[in-house]
């Protein structure tokens, strides 16, 4: 039987003396997902993964994973799952092939290191030290080094922060293969990009909070949000023309910069460009802007994601 | 026990591979016995030697003693034998010289000149009533050997000429040597054990202080504890590993003192064994201790050099703690390297059964109670929040 929800959350809490962390937040987690966590640093993303993990105390409710109760059970869920800490280092002076049997054997397991570094495409280093990695490289060894168990879930916190652009789109696919070959990820970030690529739901956190908790097409559906289309015009032009224009719902300009607010981009986009024919003028710099998780961010929180 | 097992075996890998922990470990504790064994400290000018007369000396004897008191070679001490006998168990003197009180009956030949060399060719005194013959018995320190031996050989000499002077040749004095064993053999003997017990604390102290400061400081304990293992089996395979290195350590150092420095070891090698693991325990605590007050591995060095470092002299590494201030050797006996120091020198130079050294274990014990608790108190795998 396919349990449906591999981890759940019921009211969370995390209070240390002056602050909580994290406020009674309640999610599930349902198994073979990638399930992501959005928010700005500080957020109360880590806590709230490292309380799943059994890092750390869980001040107030509940967290179950594959239906055992974290704080009751951590020994036994620290073995079904798989975690890549934040600013996770390894010992300085065992290769990636010690190190990964190390590990295994820390969960009482042998494993193929070759075929897990094989996996993260690490294969030819296996005798050199962490230390020697790259970024990029660095991280897919600590995914490695998640997966010696074999992990039902894999927590990954932050997995590309501080990576060049072609490291991270290494990394997602390496985090897509794996979650295609069954394994539940957890991940966080504060990388809108990362989130909307990756995972099938984001739980967006903010100051202890999930503010928003949905797959990426149904939070872009947010009330409020809008998409837009912004321009200059080598002619005058009024706006109460560009206002009649099909699924606009607001026209405003500055200048010589015009800004069409729309519900129906597409059929505003080819009355425009008639009406433009018509009247006469060209449209410089047409850009279209679609809502992105930064504006659900911003429409729910009222301050943008990273400040 | 497979974690443990493999754990202790990455433990060890990792170990040998810092190069920095190795040269602290066995390189630097060895260059300091091969440079105090270069310096030889054992080679002091002058020999102390004791000096008794049986019985109130003639005027020959005093003279002859008086005229041995110039050999430059000699400190001389004069005393009463019994007193003597137990300044050479302390190892105060190298040997002591028995000289019965008549031992030059009278109106010898002027004794100066036969001790002065290149005097020979002063006429000897003519033959005294010399029906018997007189014995000097020459006390030596076993652990002085090569001074006593000295010291014998020169009063042979010393005696050989006295006779040529007084009968010409005649066999007057019969020259005996009795060995007596010291309490206190050579230096290098005191400083072996001390260095021993010095590298054991240097290696059980820094080795852990650095390395588990740097596991914590690097996030490495929290991913350990981010794994089903218990922090105990890590904990463990971390001791198993610094006390499979501080046998090598006092195993090496002992090879190395005993064939190069001719150091003797007498004692038995499971008590050795056994001071060494309880003495390491107790390190390890300290150890444990300090990278539970470090947050980062800079200040390691300057924490454990400040205990550390006044242990180093106070501790009965280098110099006996009877040599101190009385003040400060009420400080120096509590120490917990002077305790290891102690006893590992009891039973390598003196044989020291279980029985002698017990108090020393004990104390040990008892520090290895409050540093193995300290370092439970203070070292946790779990970081904790400000």
């Amino acid at each position: 039987m396919v349990m449906e929800n591999i981890i759940e959350v019921k009211q969370l809490t995390k209070k240390y003396k002056e602050v909580t962390a994290v406020d009674g937040i309640s999610f599930s987690v349902s198994a073979g997902e990638i399930f992501g966590i959005l928010g700005p640093n500080g957020a109360g993303k880590t806590t709230t993964l490292e309380m799943i993990e059994g890092l750390k105390g869980i001040t107030s409710g509940q967290a179950t994973l594959d239906g055992h109760d974290v704080s009751k059970h951590a020994h036994l869920v620290k073995s079904l799952i798989g975690v890549q800490l934040q600013s996770s280092s390894f010992f300085d002076l065992l290769s990636l092939k010690e190190l990964l049997e190390t590990f295994a054997s820390l969960y009482n397991r042998k494993v193929d290191a070759m075929e897990l570094l094989r996996e993260v495409q690490l294969e030819e280093k296996a005798k050199t030290y962490v230390k020697e990695l790259s970024g990029g490289q660095k991280q897919r060894f600590s995914i490695a080094a998640a997966l010696v168990n074999d992990p039902k879930v894999l927590f990954l916190d932050e997995p590309t922060t501080g990576l060049d652009p072609q490291a991270r789109r290494n990394l997602w696919e390496l985090i897509s293969t794996i979650n295609k070959k069954g394994k539940t990820v957890v991940l966080t970030t504060h990388y809108m990009d990362e989130a909307e690529i990756l995972c099938d739901r984001i739980a967006i956190m903010d100051n202890a909070h999930i503010v928003a908790l949905d797959t990426t097409p149904n939070l872009l559906k947010l009330p409020g949000l809008e998409t837009s289309l912004h321009f200059r015009v080598d002619k005058e032009c009024s706006t109460e023309h560009l206002q009649k224009l099909e699924g606009v719902t607001r026209a405003e300009h500055e200048d010589h910069s015009y800004k069409l607010t729309t519900g129906n981009a597409e059929a505003t986009l080819g009355s425009l460009f008639k009406h433009a024919k018509e009247c006469g003028f060209k449209l410089i710099d047409l850009q279209l802007h679609q809502p992105t998780l930064e504006d659900v961010f911003l429409k729910l929180t009222g301050h943008a994601l990273r400040e | 026990m497979r974690t443990l097992l493999t754990l202790t075996k990455s433990s060890i890998k990792m170990f040998y591979r810092n190069k920095q922990a190795l040269f602290f470990t066995f390189f630097s504790p060895l260059l300091i016995m091969l440079i105090f064994g270069a310096i030889g400290l054992d080679k002091v000018q002058k020999i102390d030697v004791g000096l008794a007369l049986s019985v109130p000396p003639t005027a020959g004897t005093a003279q002859f003693v008086e005229a041995l008191k110039q050999v430059p070679s000699f400190t001389i001490h004069e005393g009463i034998e019994s007193d003597l006998r137990d300044q050479i168990g302390n190892d105060k003197l190298s040997a002591v010289f028995l000289i019965p009180g008549d031992l030059i009956p009278d109106n010898p030949a002027p004794l100066e000149s036969v001790l002065n060399p290149g005097l020979d060719t002063v006429p000897a005194a003519p033959a005294a009533n010399t029906s018997e013959t007189r014995t000097v018995t020459v006390l030596t320190n076993s652990g002085q050997a090569q001074q006593a031996g000295i010291a014998a050989s020169i009063m042979g000499e010393v005696l050989d000429k006295t006779a040529l002077k007084i009968s010409g040749g005649a066999s007057l004095f019969k020259l005996e040597t009795q060995e007596i064993n010291s309490n206190h053999l050579k230096y290098v003997d005191f400083l072996l054990p001390g260095l021993i017990a010095l590298s054991l604390m240097q290696m059980s102290v820094f080795s852990t202080a650095f390395v588990f400061t740097n596991y914590k400081e690097k996030g490495i304990l929290k991913r350990l504890i981010a794994t089903p293992m218990r922090p105990a089996t890590f904990v463990g395979a971390n001791v198993i590993t610094r006390l499979i290195v501080s046998f090598i350590q006092v195993f090496t150092f002992i090879i190395v003192g005993v064939l190069y420095l001719k150091a003797h070891v007498i004692g038995s090698y499971w008590l050795i064994a056994l001071i060494a693991i309880v003495g390491s325990v107790m390190f390890l605590g300290l150890g444990f201790t300090i990278s539970g007050f470090s947050k980062t591995t800079e200040s390691v060095p300057a924490l454990a050099n400040l205990i550390v470092f006044p242990m180093l002299f106070l501790g009965g590494t280098f110099f006996p703690i009877s040599s101190f201030p009385v003040w400060l050797q009420h400080i120096a006996k509590y120490l917990p390297l002077t305790y290891l120091s102690d006893s590992l020198r009891q039973v390598m130079t003196k044989a020291a059964c279980f029985g002698d050294i017990r108090s020393d274990l004990l104390w040990m014990l008892a520090w290895s109670i409050i540093l193995v608790g300290t370092a439970n108190i203070t070292f946790g795998f779990e970081e904790k929040r400000q």
